[in-house]
């Protein structure tokens, strides 16, 4: 866990602007080393569970926090947290949901399925940035996650 | 033996037969006058009279008045004809009531063949009399059921074989058969072939049992028509206990019973456009709802980029930008950021109409004073005083009023906002059972002509410089007022404040805004 190059930050955003703008406002909170991106929920999964193009990481290897978009292309958010949440190898790391969707069924489903935090983007980049920069400071800061082998 | 002697022997017969007659009939005689000249004791004791009374008096004194003249007058000439008359008479005794004679006049002729005296032989009959009496009474209170009952019901007669015995005309016409068609048929001339074997069967063991059966049984006439009846069958039992014929009272329900198929081909067809229309719009729903997510999700995106992108060139290229330049930036920040407000509040007054209402009863002044602390109650640098009335409980969508007081008490911090003393009233007013609440401002108000604008989506009565704001909220307001059956209005004046009322259900009286 204290490889230097390990993964911190999953980000998983198939929208390129919010991609960058996310980007930017982790760079700007000194947040931006050791980031991972997926573009769908098909990469986000290879990459979690260690498979196709990220085969030869450990599963162990857990990032500190995943940020998660909930409509994605191919495989959608919702899918993929289950996925994270449905098993006991991946169900301990932290998932913040970041959409632009604020319909209660979204919200209440990521809670059912047992999402940390739920985020909803909002127009403005001021407030947007404090956000990103907030959770990433939580997650990747402070949060002491449980110490799990496996 | 002597003459005398044969005399006397005739004469001795003769007391014998008149000893007889007088134990077993009520006797009298009569002159050719009519004159009573003789009497026996049953005819004292059935007339009452004692034979000194009766004795000289002639028959008028036991008329009875019953019989007419007529038949008085006939009797007269037949006895005094000398033929014997036999008929039956009703006298009256000495005590006003009445007694029926079987009566026999004999007349006794003289030597010229004219009559010497009348012997009446009665024989009482009262009691006779009496029960044919009744006998009719009861024959006639049969007919006249009888009569009635075939004027109103159909009516057959079946024997232990099931073979018609008898129908009346309602029968004949219903079943469009002759009678001569119907009696010694059975049954099966006009089964409709529409109930089942087993009702059938069960039909006729019960009245075979001798129970009473009743149904509603379909028939086909002549015409192949088909007609429904109520039917009562009604088994008339022989000394054996068996029956002996069965009664069956019919009536016609036909008409009944094609306004019940009516009804419940309507009510099938009814269910069914419900449910369609239930159907179509939860489809439309669903529908809406995903179109609400695409909107909500890909609409932000772009506006995000927009606001995000402006914000980074004035972060990293700020100072190279002429003042111009960094004002345009923060106009198209300033739009995406109103645009993606605007996008908000659309969805979300279109999730209202979707949304099922959770009524329940609602503490009004406790929602109230929530909702003043969320709007930044008391408000340190600005000088508003608030008066709150008292404010009843009310049944409603808890999270829906509280939208409705949100919108409403914001308005009213907003459009004072420029007050050096901003005042602001909450209360209600109770007229004939009907709540209405209020929320009063001394803000800038509106001038009245634009009212009807004020509940509009998008509709706005101030410039956006001046009043921030995206011209939802009252058509919020509106929208979640009327769901819980109420209403919504204003009155204002320009610079003069604006007060907004509304219920929360249907009003008692309907009429023109009251204050």
């Amino acid at each position: 866990m204290n490889d230097p190059a390990a993964i911190e930050l999953l980000l998983v955003e198939d929208n390129p602007q919010d991609l960058e703008l996310a980007l930017r406002a982790l760079r700007k909170a000194n947040l931006a080393n050791h980031i991972q991106v997926a573009r769908d929920g098909a990469e986000a999964l290879e990459f979690i569970f260690c498979e196709g193009s990220h085969a030869a990481r450990q599963i162990s290897d857990r990032p500190k926090v995943i940020l998660l978009d909930l409509k994605l292309p191919k495989v959608d958010g919702i899918e993929v947290l289950k996925r994270i949440k449905g098993d006991p190898r991946t169900s301990m790391i932290p998932v913040v949901v970041l959409t632009s969707s604020k319909e209660q069924n979204d919200v209440v489903e990521s809670y059912r399925l047992g999402v940390n935090s739920y985020i909803v983007k909002p127009v403005n980049f001021e407030q947007f940035a404090a956000a990103v920069r907030e959770l990433g400071l939580y997650w990747l800061l402070l949060n002491q996650p449980p110490q799990v082998t496996g | 033996m002597s003459t005398d002697a044969q005399l006397k022997a005739s004469l001795k017969e003769a007391g014998d037969f008149k000893a007889a007659l007088d134990e077993h009939a009520i006797v009298a005689i009569t002159d050719t006058q009519g004159r009573i000249t003789y009497v026996n004791d049953k005819f004292c004791a059935i007339s009452k009279y004692s034979r000194d009374e009766l004795l000289g008096q002639d028959h008028r004194i036991i008329n009875s008045g019953h019989h007419p003249a007529a038949f008085i007058r006939e009797l007269w000439t037949t006895i005094a004809h000398g033929r014997v008359w036999r008929g039956e008479i009703k006298n009256k005794a000495k005590d006003g009531t009445f007694y029926w004679v079987d009566t026999t006049i004999v007349p006794f002729l003289n030597e010229h063949g004219k009559p010497r005296q009348y012997v009446a032989i009665r024989a009482d009959i009262t009691e006779r009399k009496r029960v044919e009496d009744e006998l009719r009474a009861s024959l006639h209170e049969v007919n006249d059921l009888k009569a009635a009952l075939d004027e109103h019901a159909i009516v057959a007669i079946t024997n232990p074989q099931g073979k018609i015995t008898f129908v009346n005309d309602k029968f004949c016409a219903i079943s469009k058969y002759s009678r001569e068609e119907l009696i010694g048929q059975d049954h099966r001339i006009i089964n409709s072939g529409y109930h089942a074997a087993t009702f059938i069967r069960e039909l006729w063991t019960t009245i075979a049992h001798g129970r009473v059966w009743h149904g509603e049984i379909k028939n086909k006439a002549k015409d192949g028509t088909f007609y429904w009846v109520d039917t009562t069958i009604v088994p008339f039992l022989g000394e054996q206990g068996k029956p002996r014929q069965y009664v069956a009272i019919r009536a016609d329900i036909t008409e009944r019973k094609r306004a019940e198929e009516t009804i419940q081909r309507l009510n099938a067809q009814l269910e069914q456009r419900v449910a369609e229309r239930t159907a179509q719009l939860h489809a439309a729903n669903k529908e809406l709802e995903a179109f609400s997510y695409s909107v909500s999700h890909d609409l932000h995106a772009p506006l995000r980029a927009v606001d995000g992108f402006s914000q980074a060139v004035l972060e990293d290229f700020g100072p190279q930008l002429p003042d111009e330049g960094r004002r345009y930036l923060q106009t198209i920040r300033f739009s995406a950021q109103r645009m993606g407000a605007l996008i908000d509040d659309l969805l979300a007054f279109s999730r209202l109409g979707r949304k099922d209402l959770a009524k329940r009863a609602v503490d009004t002044g406790q929602l109230v004073q929530e909702i003043l602390g969320e709007l930044g109650s008391p408000w340190p640098d600005r000088q508003i005083t608030v008066r709150t009335g008292e404010l009843p409980a009310s049944p409603g969508d808890p999270a829906l009023l509280k939208q409705v007081w949100t919108n409403l008490l914001s308005n009213a911090l907003k459009y004072s906002g420029k007050r050096s003393q901003a005042e602001l009233e909450i209360g209600c007013t109770q007229t004939n059972g009907t709540t209405t609440f209020f929320v009063r401002d001394n803000g800038t108000g509106f001038d009245m002509r634009y009212a009807d604008k004020l509940f509009g989506v998008f509709q706005r009565l101030h410039r956006v410089e001046d009043y921030e704001g995206t011209g939802v909220g009252l058509a919020i307001v509106q929208r979640i007022v009327h769901r819980h059956g109420g209403r919504v209005w204003a009155e204002a004046a320009v610079d003069r404040g604006a007060t907004f009322y509304f219920t929360l259900g249907p009003e008692a009286k309907p009429g023109e805004p009251a204050p």
